[in-house]
Formats: C-alpha cells, sequence, structure tokens
C-alpha cells in the first residue's frame, strides 16, 4: 500500500516537477537557493502526499503546497537581488531550441519578479499560470475582490519595473 | 496587447529547466530532513517548556522550601504549584493541537496564522511563568519582610524592594532580548508576508 501510494507520488511529481522548478527559480536567486527550496517543496509535497484525495488535479495540489513551502516554510533569506541580475538566473534556462528575444524576455521577467514581495510573487506566479480568480483567492485564502485587487497591484508594479 | 501578456508568452514557452529530477533523486529529496521554520518552531518550544521547568533541578529545592518553612509560605508554594503544573500541562496540549492543525495544503493565509498562534502558545505560556515567578517573589519579599519586620528600618525595606524590582527587570529584559533575537530571526519573514496578505487593499 505505502509502496503502491510512493510510487504514485513520484511519478506525479516527476511529471510536475516544473512547477516547483518555476517556483524556486521566483523565490531564490541562486543555485543553492534554489536546490534547497526545491528539496524542502519535494519533502512537504510528499509529506501531504496521503491527503491528496484526488478531487482536484494534482498539478492544482501541488501548486497550493509548493507557494506555502515557499511563502512560510523556507526560512534562508530570500535576498532581492536590486540590480537586475540577469546572470543569477541563466544557468537556469536552457539555450537551446528557443527564440532570442524570449529568451531575453523570460530573463528579464524573472529579474523583475525577484524584485517583488513574496506575496506579489505568488500572485503573478498564480495569473502566469493562468489560474482562475476562485482558485487564487482560495490558495490564498483571501476573498475574491481582495486578490483582484492585490493582483492589478502587483501586476501594475511588475509593468513598471520591466518598463520604467 | 498588455505588455504583461508579452511576457506571459515567453513565460509559457520557456523550456524545461536543466535541471530535471529522476524519480530516483526525488524518492532521496523527499525522504531528507526537512529545514522548514515550523519543524523549528516545535523544537524550540519544546525547548522551552523543557527548559523553563528544569530550572528547578538547578536550584537547591530543599534549601529554597526551607526558607519558605521559615517564612510560613508553605501552603501558598504547594499550592499554587499544583495550579501551575496544571496550567503547564494545558499549554502543553494546546501547543501539541495547534502545531499538529498545521498543514501545507491550508490555504496560505490559514497555514500563516496557524504558525503565528503555534508560536504565541509558548509565549503565553513564557509569560505565565513569568507571572508566576514575579508573584513568588512577591509574596516572598512581603513575607520576609513580615517575619524580620523588627530587625528592619525603612531603608532596609527599601532596599529590598528595589533589588527585587531591578532582578526583575533584568530577567525580563534579557528574556525580551533573547525572544526578539530567536523569534525575529525565525518569523520575521513569516510576520512581514502575513502583514502583507492580511493587510486589505481597498483604496484602489
Amino acid at each position: 500500500m505505502q509502496k503502491d501510494l510512493e510510487n504514485k507520488f513520484l511519478l506525479d511529481f516527476e511529471a510536475n516537477q516544473n512547477i516547483v522548478h518555476k517556483i524556486c527559480s521566483m523565490y531564490t536567486t541562486n543555485k543553492n537557493a534554489h536546490d534547497d527550496l526545491f528539496q524542502e517543496i519535494t519533502i512537504q509535497v510528499w509529506k501531504n502526499y496521503l491527503k491528496f484525495r484526488g478531487d482536484s488535479k494534482f498539478s492544482t495540489w501541488m501548486y497550493r503546497v509548493a507557494l506555502n513551502t515557499a511563502i512560510s516554510l523556507y526560512r534562508k533569506s530570500t535576498r532581492k537581488v536590486k540590480t537586475q541580475d540577469f546572470s543569477a538566473i541563466a544557468y537556469k534556462i536552457e539555450s537551446t531550441p528557443y527564440e532570442d528575444t524570449e529568451e531575453i524576455k523570460l530573463k528579464a521577467l524573472y529579474a523583475a519578479i525577484h524584485r517583488l514581495n513574496d506575496i506579489e510573487k505568488a500572485l503573478i506566479f498564480l495569473y502566469l499560470e493562468d489560474k482562475p480568480y476562485k482558485e487564487i483567492s482560495e490558495t490564498l485564502g483571501i476573498t475574491n475582490v481582495n486578490a483582484r485587487v492585490k493582483m492589478n497591484r502587483a501586476k501594475e508594479k511588475l509593468k513598471n519595473i520591466l518598463n520604467p | 496587447m498588455d505588455l504583461l501578456d508579452n511576457y506571459k508568452k515567453a513565460w509559457k514557452n520557456q523550456p524545461e529547466q536543466a535541471s530535471k529530477r529522476s524519480t530516483i533523486e526525488i524518492y532521496k529529496l523527499a525522504h531528507s530532513r526537512s529545514a522548514s521554520i515550523v519543524k523549528w518552531i516545535f523544537i524550540i518550544g519544546i525547548l522551552e517548556f523543557v527548559i523553563l521547568n528544569s530550572l528547578y533541578f538547578f536550584i537547591d529545592m530543599d534549601e529554597a522550601y526551607a526558607e519558605y518553612e521559615k517564612l510560613g509560605l508553605m501552603n501558598f508554594i504547594f499550592y499554587s504549584q499544583i495550579v501551575a503544573y496544571i496550567i503547564l500541562f494545558y499549554f502543553l496540549v494546546i501547543f501539541y493541537l495547534n502545531y499538529k492543525r498545521i498543514s501545507t495544503t491550508d490555504s496560505t493565509n490559514n497555514l500563516m496564522k496557524k504558525i503565528i498562534k503555534t508560536r504565541k502558545t509558548v509565549r503565553n505560556y513564557v509569560l505565565f511563568n513569568l507571572g508566576y515567578m514575579l508573584l513568588v517573589m512577591v509574596v516572598a519579599t512581603n513575607a520576609s519582610i513580615q517575619t524580620n519586620l523588627e530587625d528592619l528600618n525603612n531603608k532596609k525595606i527599601l532596599f529590598i524592594v528595589f533589588a527585587s524590582l531591578i532582578a526583575t527587570l533584568l530577567i525580563l529584559g534579557i528574556l525580551c532580548l533573547f525572544y526578539q533575537l530567536l523569534y525575529g530571526f525565525l518569523l520575521k519573514k513569516l510576520n512581514t508576508n502575513y502583514k502583507e496578505l492580511a493587510k486589505l487593499d481597498t483604496n484602489s
């Protein structure tokens, strides 16, 4: 029973690990911190996997655990980068078949995200992943209206950083 | 098209991360030791309960009891200690229940609330303990003044009261500093995030 559950977890997690990597890239700025946070999220997802009932999608459920770990459980300081430190995230992106301009945009986006606070990061992440407001407000535990207002603020701030 | 939509497209097309983990690596990670603040709050909380209650082992209780006996405080000490232990038990249960309720599958807001609540249980217990120590100190000082009334002049009484006051303030000061450092270090980020999330954005 335990073995079956564990195998299922490993397959689910492996298939969806990109979500976790994206969150780690948003909340950390160096490889060590990235790996640290990745490890803690893996632990938390496994610890809570029994509670995952399968009535929602695994990825949806994992968003919540991963974001919660990044926002509330992870202690290492996420010092904000003061300048747009492109090199800090360069290692994270493969440079294979990928449009140059898009790659530059992505790097700029990550650099801008690093300058947001933890809550704004979560909001922007959920926006970029096209999550509906209902899910955003449920994940963060705030009202729908408040989620919308906070989201608009976070988007405004991000736009200002991207295009000052 | 909105400026962000442009970047969203780049986000969507972002390639898989270079450092993809295999199932074996994920297995190893999942079974490694957590370093989350919740775990630290639990460990430190338990340590606080243990340390506060083991202070009695370092004080020579026979001597202290003999002193209380002389002051006629045995009954007070006996009954107040029973009450103190009942309250300790109550705090331990609440602490454990609050800790158990912490779940990363909760909403972010609830999760943060529960972490803060768990840590407040310990803080309240420490406050209760300080209150109790203060009470014993006041009662003992008072009793010692009463029993030795004929040997004491006003100056001496004032000195005893003053000395106890300084000692109390000193202990409180050290404790406050210790708390600021310990929990400030552990919970600064959490508190900031909690305030940020709880803040209602109404003026937009």
